[in-house]
């Protein structure tokens, strides 16, 4: 600890790509005011830094539930004062890229509930699209405002040695966008100089935009839509989220049973009767949506609210049935799906990965899988996937059994080499891996604001950057040019 | 207003007074009946779970008058029964706790210093215990509770949009005060009937609570009437802690939220005939007859049992076909 730098005794690995060091251990170019400055501090200053940003948050509530057998806990998601910073140059590639993958993937959506030419021509096959539990086979013919089946899409973002990799597209019900806005108002407070040096790009519009683009989905051009925020409520992990985005719009947050459906209108229950609702940004998977429509078992949802919708009397965003476009599988395909639907070469590249439904894939996956990444299909949240490099021969030899029995459920990919950032450590800083993931809107048009939630893994080593499992958040200042 | 939203700012505005009501009581407990005799003391606690309306674990509120003992040899098992007791829902901590968890719900419709306030008062509480606040003096960790719902109290007054939400907040508030209130005096009279007017301290003491000490010193001078000390905590219009009063909060609250549906109107009328009650019948009752006076406090805690009743109804479970109009 003591006086000196605090980047001293800072070793980056040559193995991966490091967001502020170059190779030759010096600080890039963006980053070398940061680097000045943060160096300048005493370890303790940012340690106690740090302590009031995680206090803050305790006290702000700024939490997420975790529940295991000791039942539901509150807890925060840990934040690394320590800002990563993007430059302009790369963040315009980003957001070129960003915004030509959604277009794709909401042109493929268009497609596969209306004419189906991708899968007519061959590009995509028939079956991996319609027997993929999240295809739903009501949506084919309901015509869609704009076009717009993903309206909030929450990219996972890494960078290798290679350059910006896409490691999934999230296009239900995507969460983290109030830990951007979150970390990025805690650390504003804490690095007010240095923020204001950096021209760092501002978000605070975020809450803005996002209400601007539901307005625009509103069925039949209702100029001044009632829009509401539907949550599974107190108890979902992500709640903190779904309160803090209603509150950012100003817009009513609801859960199922204050809605109800009445001559094919949806209603919320206030206390001055129902009021009609015309958009509802919902933070419900699609199976709880509408008993009625979807598993008959849910208790989170609205009954007839499907009926409503296929009317087009309310909009949903997303829409249902979104979740095929980012099932790990048919994410193999979304390249070809830029070319076919946009004529244009994909700019953010995807991880290589492959099928196991495809026997000589499963083979190449099954021979190598000491190297690879493998994943369930439906999956999410880092569940049910191996580390192949991290697991012990016996957990692959029985997770190679699971791919044996039911192949189709599973990809795999090579192991990452995502890059790292600087972190606080209790004995100064040491280089942890990061991803980052941005958020984008469309609604009539795309939009979205230059920042993203910066997750980072706090174990040493450890590439698994889910908040359920270890991980935490750092704010992202994406730079002006 | 979303009707679950206003069900939530009524629910904080009740588990707060509530909350707030069993601080006073017990910083009164602990503090100001601290040097008398033991079974004043032993009839203190009485009154405060009469009041209350629970029997304390193991206890028995009916017999044991002059048995010095039992009631003292416990304050500790009291005190923490109504502090920290998990099987107590009215129990302070569990009404913070409730209040916040309201607030957790509805904290897109209130402010963000409102929610940091309770959060942090309810955070401050989750994990001590009794032995925590045993060690220094007791009242004072009450009268530190007490001031966190206070401090909530008053970010709410100057920062809250005045919209149904608020008023739902005020209605919570003080629908809870009245049938606090009317149970305390109601209790009070149970323990010690008007004819005992050599204990002046138990008097004393519920003007305390009730935050009336100063205003009854100006209209009575220090003469302890149990009497005007009951007139005062009931019928006073200007006693923010009086019946009256919360009862006029009350209707203004309805008046504001004001809907035309049936139970709504019925919520408003009966808030306006208990008080026209206080104003118009209560001037002409003997006093020194307690039962009716206690006959009068139960119909008002009634009243509020059966408003509450209408308000659910009205406002946040109503059946499509009762939808009010706007």
């Amino acid at each position: 600890m003591g006086g000196g730098h605090l980047f001293d005794g800072y070793e980056t690995d040559p193995a991966f790509y490091d967001e502020m060091f170059d190779d030759a251990g010096t600080p890039r170019e963006h980053c070398r005011e940061l680097w000045t400055a943060l160096g300048g501090m005493t370890h303790v200053e940012v340690a106690n830094m740090q302590e009031r940003a995680e206090r803050s948050f305790l006290q702000d509530g700024i939490t997420f539930s975790v529940y295991d057998e000791k039942g539901a806990q509150e807890r925060i998601i840990p934040i690394d004062v320590l800002p990563r910073l993007i430059d302009a140059d790369d963040w315009n590639f980003i957001e070129r890229g960003l915004r030509q993958r959604l277009e794709a993937l909401n042109l493929f959506l268009a497609d596969i509930y209306g004419p189906g030419r991708i899968l007519e021509d061959g590009v995509i096959p028939v079956d991996l699209v319609r027997d993929c539990s999240q295809y739903r086979i009501d949506m084919r013919g309901i015509r869609v405002p704009h076009g717009t089946y993903v309206c909030v899409c929450g990219t996972d973002l890494v960078r290798t040695r290679d350059g910006f990799l896409v490691l999934e597209d999230n296009l239900r019900v995507p969460s983290g966008v109030s830990y951007m806005l979150a970390n990025r108002r805690t650390v504003k407070t804490s690095l007010r100089n240095l923020f204001r040096r950096h021209r760092v790009r501002s978000i605070e519009h975020y809450g803005t935009l996002l209400r601007q683009t539901l307005a625009e989905l509103a069925p039949n051009g209702i100029s001044d839509p009632c829009i509401v925020l539907l949550t599974p409520g107190v108890h979902n992990s992500a709640f903190y989220e779904h309160m803090f985005l209603a509150r950012e719009m100003g817009v009513e947050l609801v859960e199922g049973r204050d809605l109800l459906v009445h001559n094919g209108f949806v209603y919320m229950r206030t206390t001055g009767g129902l009021r009609r609702v015309d958009v509802i940004y919902r933070r419900i998977d699609d199976d709880f949506l509408d008993p009625l429509a979807f598993r008959p078992d849910s208790q989170l949802g609205t009954s007839g609210l499907f009926y409503a919708y296929r009317l087009g009397n309310v909009a949903i965003a997303n829409a249902p049935g979104t979740g095929v476009a980012d099932d790990k599988s048919v994410y193999a395909y979304v390249p070809d799906m830029i070319r076919y639907f946009l004529n244009e070469e994909p700019l953010l590249a995807n991880v290589e990965t492959h099928l196991c439904r495809d026997p000589e894939q499963m083979e190449y996956t099954l021979d190598n899988l000491d190297q690879l990444v493998v994943k369930v299909v439906g999956g999410s949240g880092g569940h049910g996937m191996l580390v192949g490099p991290h697991a012990t021969p016996a957990e692959r030899a029985a997770y190679a059994e699971e791919i044996r029995k039911n192949p189709a459920n599973f990809i795999s990919q090579p192991t990452l080499d995502l890059s790292c950032a600087p972190c606080l450590t209790d004995d100064g800083t040491a280089p942890r891996h990061v991803d980052l993931r941005p958020f984008v809107l469309r609604g009539r048009e795309t939009h979205l604001v230059p920042g993203a939630f910066c997750r980072v893994a706090l174990t040493p080593g450890s590439l698994v950057v889910n908040s359920s499992q270890g991980g935490g958040g750092k704010d992202l200042w994406v730079l002006s040019a | 207003m979303l009707s679950r939203s206003a069900r939530g700012l009524y629910w904080i505005g009740r588990y707060l007074e509530r909350a707030q009501h069993s601080c006073r009581l017990l910083a009164d407990q602990f503090g100001v009946l601290e040097d008398r005799p033991v079974e004043e003391i032993d009839r203190c606690w009485r009154r405060l779970y009469i009041g209350l309306v629970r029997t304390p674990a193991g206890g028995n509120l009916e017999s044991n008058l002059g048995d010095e003992q039992f009631m003292l040899a416990d304050a500790y098992t009291l005190a923490a029964d109504l502090t920290f007791e998990p099987g107590n829902p009215d129990g302070i901590r569990n009404c913070l706790a409730a209040a916040r968890e309201n607030a957790r719900q509805v904290r897109n419709v209130i402010g963000k210093d409102m929610w940091s306030c309770l959060n942090i008062a309810f955070l401050g509480l989750r994990d001590i215990e009794v032995d925590d606040i045993w060690r220094d003096r007791p009242e004072e960790f009450y009268l530190r509770t007490e001031n966190a719902i206070r401090t909530f109290s008053g970010i709410t007054d100057s920062t809250m949009y005045r919209d149904g939400g608020w008023h739902f907040m005020q209605l919570g508030r003080f629908v809870e005060r009245a049938q606090l209130v009317a149970a305390l005096v109601d209790a009070q009279l149970a323990v010690f009937p008007t004819s005992e007017y050599h204990i002046e301290s138990v008097w004393r003491s519920l003007l305390q609570i009730c935050d009336a000490r100063v205003a009854y010193s100006r209209l009575h001078s220090l003469q302890f009437q149990p009497t005007a000390v009951v007139d005062l905590v009931v019928a006073d219009p200007l006693l923010s802690r009086s019946i009256r009063y919360a009862l006029a909060r009350v209707w203004d609250a309805l008046d504001a939220i004001s809907s035309h549906q049936p139970l709504a109107v019925e919520a408003g009328r009966r808030a306006g005939r208990m008080a026209a009650r206080i104003d118009y019948d209560w001037p002409n009752r003997d006093p020194e007859d307690d039962d009716a006076t206690r006959a009068t406090l139960m119909e008002i805690r009634d009243s509020c049992r059966k408003l509450h009743d209408d308000v659910e109804a009205a406002y946040f479970d109503y059946a499509i076909e009762d939808s009010p109009k706007p």
